[in-house]
């Protein structure tokens, strides 16, 4: 890493603890993905390189069907929560004050702070007081009510610092309120979109405990399978499947970086960041 | 010729019933003439910007009535009143091409394709941006900026434009010639323009009438000519460039002449001045730059001996303080000649006329 005039970078010793936090964060995750490519079926026995494993996990029906209802769930969640979150973060940013505007900011951002044990029971007895039971749709309702907040944050944050002299202009210029959102607001709203849309995606991806909670039978998520694989002892197939499980996150994550660079690079340093001083003197 | 903009008695209170409640408009009335250009100047916080955005539509009146071309424009939103602003900070749009923000008004409009794209050209060339039409205003220096706001707000053809402070995020140089090109472009299109500035300069140089503002209030509309020459008041009188004030007593009357004496015990005649009885107490103004300056004279013939106290060099013209010989200080602004005959040095004695026509008396 070339030095910069960062003074941090000066201090001695600092490399070393760098390389080890990063080892701490990545080593079991290398070492899991280095197992799975080994031909033993002995978990921790190094005998060979083989792709044995991923083949088998791509004959198995039942991870097969984990994961399409994982990315099924994750994607009507996203689908769900950013367009709540969308129009949440829309009403209480630029909705001017009503009362209860504080209550509403706390109630939505609320489940970020519920502890994600309370929220699991908490939706399950209101699914069996109910009676209610939609299979798939179960385990997207919950996940929805969770990832609302998730979604909203980064929405409202890039609205908090968008000017309305913008949308004012728009106006000006003979948009009704609707025109105004479609041509202005949602276009430079849509990083904060992105990262809301992403982070509810992931999250929802790889819940745990509210979806073996609230998943009716055939509802079984990828997590939820890797766990009960983990039951029966951790083989190499396990390392296989967390492996692909990895890899498709990494690749979800460096296509929204890319996806939002691409979107980012165009408001960056215009007009809008000189507007938001003054705009009333 | 119909009137552009009325305002009728217009108030504007923010805040109303909080403990931050501000009077940013009180009761103003004002009657902007059709393909007038017209200023609204005054310091900041008088309460221009909230003028303007109440011609748009942005902000409603907590009282009064404002009419376009005779038509109240009560409880119409933005988009549907035929008035365009120029923002004081551009507020372009950045995920559009020059050319997608100054087309964006008139697709809003449902024009035709080929109509927009006409109308486009022709502003951009309007606003000599023509070979910048794809960049984004990113891209673009703060007065390629603000020409992209005004191609962008004319190309609807509004009956009004509203322009707050377009020039004051610019340099000097650019300013001064935005200035005449502004105005040009006022003529070109007869669009009434409705000028906002704290810049007297800009004002005077500009404008065909003038409403000077200050505290919510209108405190006179006029000519720059009656503005400067004829300020009604002593703020007006102030703001708009540098002024003597003389504190005097009405001493008598001659012939379409007020006869003053000063608290110094002067005697200065002021020209046709209104309504006055002897005794009054009455503040006379004097333009600087009516000050003449002599290397000789006699006090009879009405010169005043003083001394030079200050010299500011301009370049053009240079600026004196002068003490005179009972004490007063005023102020004279002189042009400079190419002999150099007349300039005066710190500590010189000279000699200083005050003629009867460049006098006024001043409201209170
Ligand atoms: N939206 C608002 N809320 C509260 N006060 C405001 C608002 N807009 C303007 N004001 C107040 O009204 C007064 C006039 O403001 P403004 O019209 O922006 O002045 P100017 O443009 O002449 O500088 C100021 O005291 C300002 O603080
Ligand atoms: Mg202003």
């Amino acid at each position: 890493m070339k030095r910069r005039h960062l003074e941090v970078g000066r201090y001695h010793g600092l490399g070393t603890w760098t390389v080890l936090c990063f080892a701490f964060l990545y080593l079991p995750i290398g070492i899991l993905i280095i197992y799975s490519f080994n031909a033993s079926s002995l978990a921790m026995t190094w005998t060979g390189f083989s792709l044995d494993w991923y083949a088998k996990v791509l004959r198995n029906d039942s991870i097969q069907f984990a994961a399409v209802n994982s990315l099924v769930i994750a994607t009507i969640t996203t689908l769900f929560a950013t367009a709540i979150a969308t129009a949440a973060a829309l009403a209480l940013v630029r909705g001017g004050r009503f009362t209860g505007h504080t209550a509403s900011l706390g109630l939505v951002t609320l489940p970020l702070v519920v502890p994600e044990i309370v929220t699991a029971v908490a939706v399950l007895i209101f699914f069996a007081n109910l009676n209610l039971n939609l299979g798939i749709g179960n385990v997207i309702i919950a996940h929805t009510t969770f990832c609302i907040p998730f979604a909203f944050m980064p929405i409202r944050a890039r609205l908090v610092g968008m000017d309305t002299s913008l949308e004012q202009a728009a106006r000006d210029l003979y948009s009704s309120e609707w025109q105004t959102f479609r041509h202005i607001t949602a276009p430079l709203l849509m990083p904060g979109i992105l990262s809301g849309a992403m982070l509810s995606f992931v999250i929802s991806l790889d819940d745990f405990i509210i979806t073996l909670m609230v998943a009716p039978a055939g509802a079984t998520t990828l997590p939820v399978y890797i766990y009960s694989m983990i039951r029966q002892g951790i083989t190499p197939e396990v390392n296989a499947i967390s492996s692909v499980f990895f890899a498709a996150s990494v690749l979800l994550v460096s296509i929204y970086w890319l996806l939002s660079r691409r979107v980012m690079s165009v408001p960056k340093g215009t007009g809008t960041s000189n507007a938001s001083g003054g705009s009333r003197t | 010729m119909a009137d552009g903009v009325e305002a009728r008695e217009i108030v504007k209170t923010f805040g109303v019933g909080t403990e931050h409640e501000v009077t940013a408009l009180n009761n103003v009335s004002l009657t902007i003439r059709s393909n007038e250009f017209f200023t609204l100047l005054g310091p900041s916080g008088c309460g221009k910007t909230t003028m303007l955005r109440l011609i748009a539509g942005f902000e409603m009146p907590t009282r009064g009535d404002i009419l376009l071309f005779g038509e109240h424009m009560e409880d119409l939103p933005p988009n549907q009143r035929a008035v365009n602003t120029v923002f004081q900070h551009y507020a372009l749009f950045p995920h559009m091409s020059v050319a997608e923000n100054v087309a964006f008004g008139l697709r809003r409009l449902r024009k035709p394709k080929d109509e927009t794209d006409r109308t486009v050209g022709h502003m951009l060339e309007l606003v000599k941006l023509g070979d910048l039409a794809h960049r984004r205003p990113a891209q673009l220096s703060g007065g390629q900026q603000q020409r992209v706001a005004l191609a962008r707000a004319l190309a609807p053809g509004p009956k009004v434009l509203l322009l707050d402070e377009p020039l004051s995020a610019l340099d000097l140089k650019l300013r001064q010639a935005m200035r005449l090109e502004l105005k040009q472009i006022q003529r070109e299109t007869g669009i009434t323009f409705i000028f906002v500035t704290h810049d007297q300069e800009e004002a005077l140089s500009m404008s065909d009438r003038i409403a000077v503002m200050s505290n919510g209030e209108v405190q006179q509309v006029g000519t720059p000519h009656d503005i400067y020459e004829y300020p009604v008041n002593r703020f007006v009188a102030e703001f708009i460039g540098d002024a003597n004030f003389i504190p005097a007593t009405v001493a008598g009357f001659e012939t379409d002449m007020l006869v003053c004496s000063t608290v110094a015990g002067r005697t200065l005649r002021v020209r046709g001045s209104g309504d006055h009885n002897t005794g009054d107490l009455v503040t006379l103004f004097l333009r600087p730059e009516k000050v003449l300056l002599h290397r000789q004279g006699e006090t009879s013939s009405g010169r005043l001996a003083g001394e030079v106290v200050d010299v500011v060099y301009y370049g053009s013209e240079t600026s004196y303080r002068i003490r005179l010989d009972d004490g007063t200080v005023i102020l004279a602004e002189d042009r400079n000649m190419l002999d150099g005959s007349r300039r005066f040095a710190g500590g010189e004695q000279l000699f200083v006329e005050i003629g009867a026509e460049t006098l006024r008396v001043l409201g209170q």
